[in-house]
């Protein structure tokens, strides 16, 4: 499928900022298992975001969303099958290697889900947070005080306690500061932070959180912030999009998107997430069957046979993106102006 | 702030726990290695045991034993224990070098062909089927035929080149398992190169089974060079085992009544391949602590000599005083530590905690699903009239699916994938004497509506189903007999938001409307406070707080209770930084002197909680909390300071702490301190 590699302007969602942002991403599309052949899955669908500098996009979405996809191709592990990337402005292309691959990583690192799978074994941590600095040039002598002034700033301190240590000797929210250290080893521009928090302790997770929104803070870093728990997202992120069956159905400000969700699915995300602090009866839900098999995807809008508000207009190919005020869009023709016109007073989103 | 993490008190991994300390206490490796030894020792000293050539053939043919030829000589006049003992040297050389050689193909192609993927692995996929189709000894004949008589190298590079299929197979597999692994795509993230990730990533990962390989291997070039030389196809002028047993063969030693003469090496080959398939077994069973075997001794219950307590009320369940502990080779792993719950009748208790807190050791010991090293160490729990810990396994069988029923999170796997959903369906309730067709299929189909799946998946197999159906499946037949209890253990963890909204409506409904009680188990205390008609607060083994759900809400009186219920982002109201619990929960396997939580505590009395044996005390009506705030005989002085001095610490730090004991949520925002306009400021 060939896609226009030039974004048009309402496909581009940017912060207000004059400055060129860390990352683009424009059309960025992944079809899986085809090898050039058609029907395969497409886990990631002409999805396209900007991210500034110093700023952190929550990315929101269900298991199989296609989030985890999408930070995998930002950070070369995958390549894309169509659609660009651009970091500083600058195109990267889609096929790297040797030194320009090795200088694209040094600006984006990643922060992997489970700490338990992304440490190597063997490894103790010295090593572990020694590499990226050899990798990257960035080594001076002994690289011992270099590990441990990145160990102090991941709070894992006195650093002599932990710079020997492997894996197995540290805990779950350890592990998961020494992955943040090497992340940040290389000095990158835009960490791509897959979970992070998801498979630790929810005593700990909100250490972990306030850790990276300090580096952000201190470093002026740019983040991608992917989870599916919505509450963790308004925590985290300046702006929030949310994904479903791997199309991005909204993104705005976190707040107003969370607050005020203009998509069905955002709406049914949020009314599904447990909230004991707006009360103590859980609110009943009104969804009919499960996330779609993105091999069989119906051909208008990926949430049309789920949604409460389904019409037949919503068959007719994938609806744009709508401007619904301050930076906020959604993918859903309840808010076509006609449309809009001829429901008035139906429906209340 | 960022957290202060105490400095790390895990002790250093004592030397018996290392890799090269459990090698020297497994009984396999121990006499592998000494078989193995013995025999290096035999072939590197063979010229100081025996002064003779092995070839020579200077003495008469078939002496027998004597002071100087303590094996006799062979038919040609040679001594035969000169020639096992220099044997032994080409034996060993032929099966460690033959072994050698089939490993490192073995690893090379194995690791090329998960690394590099695509075609690369096509092509190396179909050479290792093709050598492991071709029948291996009769290669190895046509082969060893063609370079008859040049010596020993040629035999070890036959057998080399075709012993290596198998094991290029097992150690593909593992790489591409380990290539999938998470630290994998961090290396590569980082930017290391495919040479560092093959060798520094992966191959140290893979030593076990490479090591494992080569002892296979070197069993297997042993086996095939004994076979070769005997039926005459190897280079018979050498002097092997295999060699020895040809000419003894050859030379009718058996009727001439040396039988010595084959039995020595034959004897020696098979204990050469013992050796080999024993290190073989032991490092693959050291790198797999999985396999280990080595059965613990279990400690027996200690029952109070009145049977289980009578219980107050009407409680359809009631642990009493339950201590369950992991037996392992360091110690007991206590983890769970005298807990006394109750549930009533239609009630569903919530039972919350962190990984490691005990609580699915707790349901899993109540449920007498505890498997060793796990055991039930004191205590008693009883359902309804039954002394379930008292049980006879015939017993169990009954009371089980028909009084009490069990859903786990993995349960979706437990489904068969060849059996139709209905049979499974039918499986318990056809154990419990239903046999009637129509009735099973009345019943099945009313299961069906009870958890909202449509009955025509009823003849679906499990594969056809999505993971939340197969979840109702299995809540369907938990169901099935209706019983009192049923013990949820993280039943939607593994499902997306909606579909965990969905099936726990589905559960409530379900059980109010057949008033079955439910224990729920899990980690997600928003998602239990507002589905618990109680809740219970697990730490370290122990309940430290019980309460109705509402009450436990609004008042949470333990202060792990307290930082857990504030360690949960909100989803409404402004965006304010909140902090976590520093630290983490003590090791099980020590003794806990005082409170568990001491470490973390924010409120905690020095010389009270680390001090005093932990007791429960009540709180408010139906509220209890294991914690000294709330014991009466603590001054209330020294109460109030440690509640002054972690309001002073929480303002200080701006961390958002709760104050005091006793605070509603609404009133968390005290101690918080907006970020807005921090952001704010940034973004201009």
């Amino acid at each position: 499928m060939s896609q226009p590699v030039t974004p048009s302007s309402t496909e581009v969602q940017s912060p207000p900022s004059s400055a060129p942002n860390t990352l683009e991403i424009v059309n960025l599309r992944k079809v899986f298992g085809t090898r050039g052949k058609a029907g395969g899955v497409v886990a990631v669908n002409d999805v396209s975001f900007a991210i500034a500098r110093g700023e952190v996009l929550g990315l929101v979405g269900e298991s199989g969303s296609g989030k985890s996809t999408i930070a995998r191709l930002i950070a070369h592990l995958y390549t894309p099958t169509a659609g660009e990337i651009r970091l500083g402005g600058q195109p990267v292309p889609n096929r790297l290697g040797g030194a320009a691959l090795r200088k694209f990583r040094k600006h984006v690192q990643m922060i992997f889900q489970d700490p338990y799978a992304s440490l190597n074994p063997l490894h103790p941590v010295r090593y572990t947070l020694s590499r990226p600095l050899k990798i990257h040039g960035l080594a001076r002598g002994n690289t011992d005080a270099q590990v441990g002034s990145l160990l102090e700033r991941v709070g894992l301190s006195p650093a002599a306690t932990y710079i020997a240590k492997r894996p197995f000797e540290l805990s779950g929210g350890q592990r998961q500061r020494v992955g943040i250290a090497r992340a940040l080893a290389a000095s990158p521009e835009l960490i791509l932070a897959d979970e992070p928090t998801s498979a630790l302790d929810v005593s700990i997770r909100l250490d972990v959180m306030n850790l990276m929104l300090d580096l952000k803070d201190q470093e002026g870093l740019s983040m991608l912030f992917i989870t599916h728990d919505l509450a963790g997202a308004r925590y985290m992120s300046d702006r929030v999009a949310v994904l479903y069956a791997g199309t991005l159905v909204e993104i705005g400000p976190a707040v107003e998107v969370i607050d005020r969700p203009q998509h069905p699915y955002t709406q049914l995300l949020k009314s599904a997430a447990p909230k004991p602090d707006a009360g103590l009866v859980p609110e009943e839900i009104e969804a009919r069957g499960e996330v779609p098999d993105l091999k069989t995807l119906p051909p208008g809008c990926p949430f049309e046979p789920r949604c409460p508000h389904a019409m037949p207009e919503c068959k007719d190919g994938l609806p744009k993106m709508y401007d619904v005020g301050g930076g906020h869009t959604a993918r859903c023709i309840l808010h076509d102006p006609a449309i809009r016109a001829r429901k008035q007073g139906l429906v209340g989103v | 702030m960022t957290a202060v993490i105490p400095a790390a008190t895990v002790p250093r991994r004592a030397w018996k726990n290392t890799s090269l300390g459990r090698f020297f206490r497994n009984p396999r490796s121990v006499a592998g290695a000494g078989l193995l030894l013995l025999f290096v020792l035999l072939a590197l000293l063979a010229p100081v045991l025996t002064p003779y050539n092995p070839n020579s053939l200077q003495f008469d043919a078939f002496m027998g034993f004597s002071a100087q030829h303590p094996l006799g000589t062979t038919a040609l006049g040679q001594d035969i224990f000169s020639q096992f003992v220099y044997g032994a040297r080409l034996t060993l050389l032929v099966g460690s070098a033959a072994g050698l050689i089939a490993t490192f193909l073995s690893v090379t192609f194995g690791l090329a062909a998960a690394y590099f993927g695509g075609r690369v692995d096509e092509a190396i996929n179909t050479l290792i089927n093709v050598f492991l189709v071709l029948p291996g000894l009769p290669l190895i004949i046509v082969a060893a035929a063609f370079i008859r008589g040049g010596g020993v190298w040629p035999v070890i590079l036959v057998i080399g080149l075709t012993g290596w299929a198998f094991g290029a197979r097992v150690l593909r597999s593992q790489a591409l398992a380990l290539r999938e692994r998470d630290f994998i795509a961090a290396a590569t993230v980082a930017g290391e190169g495919p040479i560092r990730i093959i060798f520094v990533e992966m191959l140290p990962n893979m030593a076990g089974l490479i090591a494992a390989n080569f002892f296979g291997a070197a069993l297997y070039a042993v086996l095939s060079e004994a076979g070769l030389s005997f039926i005459g196809v190897g280079d018979v002028s050498l002097v092997t085992w295999g060699t020895m047993l040809y000419w003894a063969q050859a030379k009718g030693a058996l009727l001439q009544g040396a039988w010595w003469w084959v039995a020595l090496p034959g004897l020696s080959i098979a204990l050469l391949g013992t050796s080999f398939a024993l290190l073989n077994f032991a490092v693959d069973e050291i790198s797999n602590p999985k396999l280990g075997g080595g059965r613990l001794k279990m400690p027996r219950r200690t029952v109070s000599a009145a049977g289980p307590a009578p219980v107050a009320g009407d409680a359809l369940l009631a642990i009493n005083d339950l201590n369950v502990g992991y037996v392992t080779p360091t110690g007991t792993v206590r983890a769970v530590r005298d807990v006394t719950l109750e549930v009533q009748p239609g009630e569903l208790l919530g039972l919350a905690g962190e990984s490691g807190c005990g609580k699915s050791t707790l349901a899993f010991a109540a449920t007498r699903l505890l498997d060793p090293p796990g055991a039930v160490l004191g205590g008693s729990v009883r359902l309804a009239e039954h002394d379930l810990l008292a049980l006879s396994p015939e017993e169990l069988r009954q009371v089980r699916w028909k009084e009490f029923s069990i859903v786990f999170q993995a349960s979706m796997s437990v489904l068969n994938p060849v059996l139709k959903i209905r049979e499974q369906v039918y499986d318990a309730m056809q154990a419990h004497g239903v046999t009637d067709k129509a009735k099973l299929d009345a019943r099945a189909r009313e299961l069906f509506d009870l958890v909202g799946i449509q009955t025509s998946y009823l003849d679906a197999y499990p594969h056809q189903l999505s993971g939340g159906m197969k979840q109702r499946v299995v809540i369907a037949i938990a169901l099935a007999l209706e019983p009192k209890l049923i013990v949820m253990d993280e039943p939607t963890t593994a499902l997306d938001v909606v579909v965990q909204r969905q099936i726990l409506q589905e559960i409530n409904d379900v059980r109010r409307r057949l008033g079955i009680s439910i224990i729920f188990i899990t980690h997600d205390l928003s998602l239990l406070v507002e589905m618990s008609d109680r809740v219970a607060i697990m730490y370290a083994g122990e309940v430290v707080e019980q309460a109705p759900a509402h009450q436990l809400y609004a008042h949470p009186a333990h202060p792990y209770t307290q930082q857990l219920m504030n360690s949960f982002p909100p989803m409404t109201g402004p965006r304010t930084r909140r902090s976590g619990i520093p630290g983490k929960p003590p090791p099980l396997s020590a003794e806990i002197v005082g409170c568990p939580f001491f470490e973390r505590c924010t409120k905690r009395m020095p010389g009270v909680c680390d001090v005093k044996p932990l007791q429960t005390f009540p709180v408010a009506e139906h509220q209890t909390a294991a914690c000294f705030l709330y014991d009466p005989t603590v001054s209330p002085a020294l109460k109030g300071n440690a509640i002054r001095e972690s309001q002073i610490n929480a303002g200080q730090s701006n961390a958002g702490q709760i104050s005091a004991g006793q605070i509603s949520a609404g009133q968390i925002s005290a101690g918080e301190v907006s970020r807005e306009p921090a952001r704010n400021a940034k973004l201009n």
